[in-house]
């Protein structure tokens, strides 16, 4: 029962009519409302900030800058606290704030926030690959902010070199050699990012929708100098997230304006100020690939480079996890990977739903089609040719293969029904990429079996809309043997449900799945106990609670956890506990006289392992997949010569829409239960975007013999890609 | 949003003594799709906004009058779209019409106010401008009516004076056989700004128009009054030249939408389309 069956989602409902509360849905007693000020430029000195005329006006209570923050400022972030609360001395990108007005309502603060005089000068800026590698560049960070790095004196935060085998001497009988570019794009959830905070006893609370509440707890503590627990945050269900909302943003600035203050502070952030909040790593990639004859890779050698914007934020893991599988999911007797993440004047990127992944599969794939073409070998065999086979160590010395991955190339090609005819003007392609699952960390679960039956499963998951709180009462139902009715899931509030790493890297069917699983059979071994102390064995669960509990009451608590060691020699600090393998495929028809596209068909192949439930799962793999269309056909922030961002907004920033949908879709999943996860299930939700680039750039090149290497693939470009091939 | 006065005139002579009273501190709310993004993002501070929605004389309506097609200005594109009337006699004007922003927006904005906020990507100014459509302005100093080819003055702004407003748009009903065509190109399918707009009039004469958007600081008409271009027998080589003719007056620029290259471009592979599409109209007509 339960598992395996498409369950219908806890909360679909108030989301979809509207009822779910969000942050910004709640307000509270003597509330202020707050109101960021930037300046409409990229890079600037700020020579001095005016906020006396802000002050005057009726309703404002504070004006906050640097210069009335505790000294040093305090600067945070997941890995390096890098990120100052408000900009000191300089803005580094455009939209950084530089002073936060604090008013009776959201008019004033508004008003106000006009009125904040910013003397300031502009300087020259790094926007792009090429000026953050160039020594004549202004430094991004100020190197004392890493006295013991030797790259302090460069925009170059890390380097990370990986590989095996000896790729300089290699022989191939082909070596492709291209550059390929990744855009910048902004995760667009449609909820914007909200922060309240208020102090709360000797403490603060803060809401906010977070994927990582206690991540976000440790950083409060320590900007605000207090006690993990004297700081409660309350982790709304997000609506949407991508990996936008995992690392703290303006949750230390309305702590601190909260507490200074004496009242609740809100921030609500327009759409605008989230594009200039939080980004995706743009990047490029150089890639030679080395060729036998039959299509076998003989060598890959990649060098990447990934702008990752003014802080640094999470981009060295974004980088490591695109670095160590740079390969792809193939057979690679020699590699070199080399990665750099580089700062610039630009938005800080941070997580990104398949997190580095798309960017090097675009790379890889790429080559590969290019091989074929160059071979005279077909694409998907190609493919299949080099593809690691179940169980095979693909990465010397890693978690082998874990799935049977030709299974998931085979069903895509057959869906898309490749090799069959083509009508004019139309192409196919097919790509394939995979990710190194979560790797270290815990997750923990209590699960509360009460004296009717029913159940409370506290879980420190983010329910973003994935549907973490429907497939983990599953988990319970299933294990306890009660109805998925009978189960609250309780979620989001440091408080109250113990600790778990995060949700994020498709991690927590399989982590906190197994905490929820774990703690049910605490509670069943528990039952056992209590059965034969009342020498009823063969009793029904209810009746048992019943009979231990009438008199006395209580009910049965069991607790459970999962984790990941860390291993420090691993480059990714621990092994993948699965992969999380795609592929895709797509037919497209290209309008040759404009370089409009039509995506007639499109197919994704998720091997999860399991389906907990396999609507969920379908609904997740498309939706990425329909992400993976924005930043293959249309996203892209497009900055000025002066760093700022032009297309700032939902009018010149464009996501597909409903009718921007392929004309056929199909989100199909192989189930071979060989995942770490409960039942045997792996995570899922990202593969759908991992692969979509290549697939659909691969069936462009089909049409109309072109091949376009900077995404995206937008129909102005794709039209002078075909005037240049004619010219 | 800055704080404004909001009044609700019941009549015409009400809502013009207003805007006559509040001159350039006034603005005027009819489906207010585009006014309330401009106040929300300040671009518009506005002491008093009028609302059109209530006034007797500007209520939804299409109606006959004349020899003339008259669309109020409350009425809302899909009104316009849905109303066997103008798909019957302006078809370019309908698909024009349901390229404008989504379902939702369409049930609230007006072709007026479309007309009115002047940008120079309006989608139904092309269509309007073929069809020789003309916009009923009156004041508290009277009535007047305007030739839609000479109410655009650039981006944003029309011929309108302060205290004048657009009552209503009417497009003539006495129709010679003819055939139109609404293309433009986006960046997206759904929801989009045109890169390039235009609509293309071929009628029984061999009279072809074509009006265009998003190319220069308004949208504008130009004619080939020599049957060329409506002439089956005549060449793609020669109809280019004509067409490249007829583009001389645009002057697109490159931004975020386009580059000047690829508009350029598009014009003329559009027109092309645009003249065939109407020519098989006008045979099927």
């Amino acid at each position: 029962m339960s598992i395996g069956t498409s369950e219908r989602r806890s909360g679909g409902h108030a989301r979809v009519t509207g009822s779910q509360k969000f942050v910004a849905d709640i307000g509270l007693e003597q509330m202020l409302h707050v109101r960021l000020v930037h300046l409409n430029c990229g890079h600037a000195r700020i020579v001095s900030i005016d906020t006396a005329q802000a002050l005057a006006v009726p309703g404002v209570v504070s004006v906050l800058t640097a210069a009335e923050l505790p000294q040093p400022m305090p600067r945070y972030g997941p890995v390096f606290n890098d990120r100052p609360v408000l900009a000191v001395g300089e803005t580094k990108y455009h939209g950084q704030p530089v002073a936060a007005v604090a008013a009776e309502s959201k008019e004033v603060a508004e008003a106000a926030a006009e009125l904040v005089r910013v003397q300031h000068e502009e300087l020259p800026g790094v926007f792009t690959v090429a000026a953050a590698l160039d020594p004549a560049s202004p430094l991004v960070q100020e190197p004392e902010l890493r006295p013991n790095d030797p790259l302090n004196h460069t925009n170059v935060l890390s380097e990370r070199r990986f590989g095996w085998g000896d790729v300089e001497s290699a022989r191939a009988d082909l070596v492709v050699e291209n550059v390929y570019t990744f855009p910048m794009i902004t995760h667009f959830a449609i909820e914007p990012h909200a922060f309240i905070a208020a102090a709360e006893d000797d403490g603060v609370a803060v809401w906010t929708p977070t994927q990582n509440p206690f991540q976000m707890q440790r950083i409060l503590a320590t900007v605000l100098g207090l006690p993990v627990a004297k700081v409660r945050v309350h982790a709304l269900d997000p609506g949407g997230a991508f990996g936008g909302k995992q690392h703290p943003k303006y949750e230390p600035l309305v702590a601190l304006l909260a507490l200074r203050t004496g009242r609740p502070v809100r921030l609500v952030l327009t759409l605008e100020e989230t594009f200039q909040e939080v980004r995706r790593t743009s990047c490029e990639i150089r890639a030679r690939t080395g060729f036998n004859r039959d299509g076998t890779i003989s060598f890959q050698d990649i060098q990447s480079d990934f702008l990752m914007g003014a802080y640094a934020d999470i981009a060295e893991r974004v980088i490591d996890k695109s670095n160590y599988l740079g390969c792809g999911p193939y057979r690679v007797p020699n590699s070199r990977t080399v990665v750099r993440a580089l700062f610039s004047h630009t938005t800080p990127s941070t997580a990104f739903r398949g997190f580095g992944t798309p960017q090097v599969s675009w790379a890889h794939e790429s080559q590969m089609d290019d091989a074929a073409r160059k071979l005279g070998i077909d694409r998907v065999e190609i493919r299949l040719r080099n593809l690691a086979g179940k169980g095979e160590a693909f990465l010397p010395g890693d978690t082998p293969a874990d799935g049977d991955w030709a299974v998931s190339v085979r069903k895509a090609a057959d869906a898309i029904g490749w090799g069959t005819a083509l009508s004019p003007g139309r192409g196919r392609g097919l790509a394939v990429a995979v990710k190194a699952g979560a790797t270290t960390g815990a997750s923990y679960s209590i699960v509360r079996l009460h004296w009717d039956g029913s159940a409370t499963v506290l879980a420190g998951t983010s329910d973003m809309g994935q549907g973490a709180r429907t497939v983990l009462a599953q988990v319970a139902a299933h294990e306890l043997g009660i109805p998925h009715e009978w189960i609250t899931i309780v979620m989001g509030d440091t408080a109250t449900v113990p600790f778990d790493l995060q949700t994020s890297a498709s991690r927590s069917t399989v982590f906190m799945g197994q905490a929820v699983m774990r703690a049910c059979q605490d509670i069943k071994a528990q039952l056992k106990q209590m059965a034969a102390e009342l020498h009823a064995p063969d009793a029904p669960v209810v009746e048992l609670l019943r009979a231990r509990f009438s008199a006395v009451r209580g009910e049965v608590i069991g607790v459970g956890s999962y984790r990941g060691e860390y291993q420090p020699e691993h480059p990714l600090g621990g092994a993948p506990s699965f992969y999380e393998f795609t592929c895709t495929a797509s037919e497209v028809e290209v309008d040759e006289g404009t370089g409009e596209m039509l995506l007639v068909r499109h197919v994704t192949v998720a091997d999860v392992g399991k389906a907990l439930n396999p609507q969920h799962v379908e609904m997740q793999d498309e939706g990425a997949a329909v992400m993976g269309l924005g930043h293959t056909l249309m996203e892209h922030i497009l900055l000025d010569d002066s760093g700022r961002i032009r297309n700032l907004g939902a009018l010149d920033y464009r996501i597909p829409t409903t009718k921007d949908l392929p004309l056929e879709m199909h989100s199909l999943l192989v189930e071979n239960a060989d995942g770490p996860g409960p039942y045997g299930s792996k995570g899922a939700g990202e593969g759908g975007l991992m692969a979509t680039a290549p697939a659909v750039a691969s069936a462009v090149t089909e049409a109309t013999g072109v091949v376009i290497r900077d995404l995206p693939l937008t129909p102005e470009r794709v039209w002078l890609a075909i005037n240049e091939k004619d010219a | 949003m800055q704080p404004f006065a909001y009044v609700r005139p019941a009549t015409l002579s009400e809502a013009l003594t207003l805007l006559d009273e509040h001159g350039p501190d006034a603005s005027l709310l009819a489906g207010g799709t585009d006014l309330v993004v401009a106040l929300r993002n300040r671009t518009l501070r506005p002491k008093v906004v009028i609302d059109l929605k209530r006034v007797a004389e500007l209520r939804p309506s299409i109606s006959d009058e004349e020899g003339w097609t008259t669309i109020n200005a409350t009425s809302v594109l899909t009104d316009i779209s849905e109303d066997q009337r103008i798909r019957a006699r302006y078809p370019a004007l309908v698909d024009a019409a349901v390229t404008v922003g989504s379902a939702q927006i369409r049930n609230r904005a007006t072709l007026t106010g479309n007309i009115c906020h002047a940008s120079p990507a309006a989608d139904t100014a092309p269509a309007l401008l073929v069809y020789g459509a003309i916009a009923n302005v009156a004041s508290v100093r009277g009535t007047s009516r305007v030739n839609l080819a000479e109410f655009f003055v650039g981006p944003r702004q029309t011929v309108l004076q302060p205290g004048e407003l657009v009552t209503s748009i009417a497009l003539p009903a006495d129709a010679t056989p003819r055939g139109a065509t609404f293309v433009r190109i986006t960046r997206r399918r759904g929801v989009d700004l045109a890169t390039i707009s235009l609509c293309c009039m071929v009628e029984a004469t061999g009279r072809t128009q074509f009006a265009f958007g998003a190319v220069g600081p308004r949208p504008f008409l130009v004619a080939d009054e020599s049957g060329l271009l409506a002439d089956l027998d005549v060449g793609d080589a020669a109809k280019d030249e004509v067409l490249r003719r007829l583009l001389t007056q645009a002057s697109p620029i490159s931004d975020v939408r386009g580059s000047r290259e690829y508009r350029e471009a598009m014009l003329l592979v559009m027109s092309r389309r645009a003249l065939r599409l109407s020519i098989a109209r006008l045979a099927a007509a």
